[in-house]
């Protein structure tokens, strides 16, 4: 397979899913605002929102306070966030355009539908139910696109390039909302908060609370939720599920031969899974989760990076 | 439906003078009176619909950049008799004959300037002879033609005539496929009554005719590696590309995913280089190779002509066939097929003048309202004149440019286009259709079935091109025979 196209479904895939996680985490906010003791917890709540969508540093060059409303727009259809909602899914739609040639045909009709649609929704008046029709439209096409990938295409090396980009950047998006979850735990650690409330809204971010709750009836231990976010083998958003299938992917695409080029790729997936499986989350403090948090989005990054180079995704660099 | 249909003074595909139907239209004549106003409307929207979904769509380029359009398309198909059809056939065959011997003569002995058949300037002034580049390289077939779409209109008593002969890049195949399947799927009634000569096995016979260029150096023990080279996504017939390489099974390449080295052409995939062997470029020649052409491309690849002239790579349609596909060179065509190959041309073209002769160009200038007058580097009915249209200060504008540079411009006599009913917003009308017929050449020629035809939608309008608002129609050849005296 050419690398521009493995290329292009990696980041198709990586961008249907960071809309999906995003619009996930818009949705629940915008129904928890309406629950708000008060503005400032409010305001807070916000701060952390962009700090899980975007990055603050790139929302504060554009405007000088944190607006309700300019940030909503600013995450969703804003042309001037590379990560607003809108951003992500035409960069998807460009994606597969790029490729349609080897994507099921009803992939790509699903992300041009989403496209077409896009037009008149960014028409309509902005109101907190038209909002939230759009989030839910977003994330109803990330579904139906992974549906369209399971039923219909081959498990060969498309295929895994795509699955790869999905589960990194799930991996990744978890361990964001989780190490924002844990700082404004620490935070307000004297202060007699509902910390309840945090986790519930973690796992809700991540679309785990049903499971949760069935393997933890009604309780919300923070060490509870952060063992099941981090490590639980079988929830498909945990930190571990998604690294032990990039894991068993790249084997697969590798025949499970370990070749010259591949070999700095497997070390880093088999100290990344060691690193998981080594953590004791029982016995952390929250700063010791915060920086095993920080250090796993590290080794995302630079997975991402060698993944990319060992499949030629980066444009080697000429030596004259 | 058709009651208030009047076919005036042009030749009509369908309806006879009288108002009844042509024989070999009578089954679809019946069939779609007994559709209701409701259906039609509801199948023509579905149709529409089904394009923009699938997002078979073609890109329109103004100054703010491109935008996504589908085609229109009209549910009346033109239904071509048995016997009239296997005369085009044949004549497209000869014309891509003659035409694929005057583009390896002149690049190698240039016969027929030698015999005086055609002048020497017209061809060395051309832009798109590409002497230096590829002359003395002997291609394999020796073939230049892998791809022609033949732009073909009927005049008024109903003859067939070439209009133009598209060498270099043609294309809108993709759409006679799409055409056929939206077709089968809104009128699904249509098809029972008739016996069409089916589009499977086309894409087979393209596939078949890419991989029989085998480059010279090619390893004979290995299956060769073929290639569609787009310009990529933002081109205007991108769908068309996508669709092809999908169709054939060959990778879709763009031009940063090749590379040249010691003269041999590799991709690149994610196990390192691949050889490449043949290339269906959909890229123009100009932005080929910036070694070679122009060196600003940012399309292309470096290199890749040096591959091609040393026989590691073949090229389709070959480098340099704008020469032969040129509105003046155009004129010229009858005579190629005499000398070639001493027949008569099967199907005539239309009368053509040079305004480089004095003569013809007072002539032109005097009867300008009466010519179309067509810039003869242009494509796509841009810079032409249709002088019966024209307001008196766009022909005033006209002769201005003509007098400027006249060995730029062509004219032709205002040819009464046939014309076949449409069905748009409500109501039939007669629209000017024209067709483009696909001629493929390998180890053998074939040419594509019907063909993709193309209509004026705007009433009145003579221009059927996409990017000036014309549509497509679907294209059937009958199977049966004794149709053909409507």
């Amino acid at each position: 397979m050419l690398s521009r196209v493995a290329d292009s479904l990696y980041w198709m895939s990586r961008n249907i899913e960071r809309s999906e996680n995003n619009a996930r985490v818009l949705s629940v906010q915008l129904i928890h605002m309406l629950e708000a003791q008060n503005q400032e917890a409010s305001d807070r709540d916000w701060e952390e929102i962009v700090e899980v969508c975007a990055s603050a540093k790139d929302y504060y060059s554009l405007y000088d306070r944190l607006d309700r409303e300019t940030l909503i727009q600013y995450l969703t259809i804003s042309p001037f966030n590379v990560n607003s909602l809108m951003n992500c899914m035409n960069y998807a739609r460009e994606n597969a355009r790029s490729t349609r040639d080897i994507l099921p045909e009803e992939l790509w009709e699903v992300l041009n539908a989403f496209h077409l649609d896009q037009k008149e929704w960014q028409e309509l008046p902005n109101t907190r139910q038209h909002t939230q029709d759009y989030l839910d439209r977003v994330i109803k096409t990330s579904m139906t696109s992974q549906g369209v990938i399971e039923s219909s295409m081959s498990r060969g090396t498309p295929y895994t390039f795509i699955k790869v980009g999905k589960w990194l950047e799930r991996a990744e998006k978890t361990a964001r909302i989780l190490n924002v979850t844990c700082e404004k735990n620490r935070k307000e650690a004297d202060v007699p908060t509902d910390h309840y409330y945090y986790w519930l809204t973690a796992l809700q971010f991540l679309n785990g609370y049903d499971a949760y709750i069935k393997e933890h009836p009604p309780t919300m231990e923070s060490k509870h939720v952060l063992s099941f976010l981090i490590k639980e083998g079988t929830f498909p958003r945990s930190i571990r599920y998604c690294m032990d299938h990039v894991f068993e992917a790249v084997n697969k695409l590798e025949d499970g031969k370990i070749s010259h080029y591949s070999e700095d790729l497997f070390q880093m997936l088999e100290l990344i899974q060691d690193e998981i499986t080594r953590t004791n989350i029982e016995e952390m403090d929250m700063n010791e989760l915060m920086s095993f948090l920080d250090h796993f989005q590290d080794r995302c990054m630079t997975l991402s990076r060698m993944f990319s180079q060992t499949y030629y995704l980066i444009e080697p660099v000429h030596v004259k | 439906m058709l009651t208030n249909y009047q076919t005036g003074v042009y030749f009509d595909e369908m309806m006879k003078q009288d108002g009844a139907p042509k024989r070999h239209y009578q089954w679809f004549y019946q069939l779609v009176n007994q559709f209701t106003e409701r259906d039609l409307m509801k199948k023509h929207e579905t149709a529409q619909l089904n394009f923009l979904r699938q997002g078979i769509t073609f890109t329109v380029y103004n100054h703010t950049g491109g935008t996504e359009r589908t085609m229109p398309f009209d549910f009346v198909p033109i239904i071509i008799p048995r016997q009239d059809w296997e005369e085009i056939e044949k004549g497209m065959k000869q014309r891509m004959t003659a035409l694929n011997h005057f583009l390896e003569d002149i690049y190698h002995d240039q016969e027929i300037i030698e015999a005086g058949v055609i002048p020497r300037e017209l061809i060395e002034n051309n832009p798109y002879y590409y002497n230096k580049q590829v002359s003395g390289i002997d291609i394999p077939l020796r073939n230049h033609i892998f791809l022609a779409g033949v732009d073909l209109i009927r005049d008024e008593k109903g003859q067939y005539r070439v209009l133009e002969d598209n060498l270099r890049n043609p294309s809108g195949m993709s759409y006679v496929f799409q055409n056929r399947y939206v077709m089968r799927q809104v009128y699904p009634e249509l098809f029972f009554q008739h016996s069409i000569e089916t589009l499977e096995h086309q894409l087979s016979e393209l596939h078949q005719a890419v991989t029989s260029h085998l480059p010279a150096n090619a390893n004979p023990t290995k299956a060769a590696t073929a290639v569609l080279l787009t310009p990529g996504i933002y081109n205007s017939a991108y769908y068309d590309h996508v669709f092809l390489a999908q169709q054939m099974g060959i990778e879709l390449v763009e031009g940063r995913d090749l590379i040249v080295k010691d003269d041999v052409v590799y991709m690149k995939t994610i196990k390192g280089l691949k050889r490449v062997d043949i290339i269906y470029r959909r890229i123009d020649d100009d932005f080929l190779d910036p070694e070679a052409f122009r060196p600003d491309s940012a399309l292309g690849v470096s290199g890749l002509l040096r591959a091609y002239q040393k026989g590691n790579v073949s090229i389709l349609n070959g480098i340099g066939n704008g020469v032969a596909d040129d509105k003046a060179m155009y004129v010229y065509v009858p005579d190629m097929i005499r000398f070639y190959l001493g027949e008569d041309p099967i199907i005539p073209n239309v009368e053509t003048y040079f305004l480089s002769d004095p003569e013809r160009l007072d002539y032109v200038l005097d009867h300008i309202h009466e010519l179309v007058v067509k810039n003869v580097g242009a494509s796509g009915g841009y810079d032409m004149l249709i002088g019966p249209q024209s307001e008196e200060s766009e022909r005033e504008e006209f002769k201005k440019k003509i007098i400027e540079n006249p060995h730029q411009y062509i004219a032709q006599p205002t040819i009464k286009l046939s014309r076949a009913p449409a069905y748009q917003e409500g109501r039939f009308y007669p629209c000017h259709v024209d067709l483009r017929v696909f001629v493929m050449n390998g180890e053998k020629t074939n040419v594509l079935h019907g063909g993709l035809s193309r209509v004026a939608l705007k009433e009145g309008s003579l221009v059927v091109n996409s990017s000036q608002g014309g549509g497509g129609k679907d294209t059937w050849i009958l199977t049966e025979s004794g149709d053909q005296h409507a």
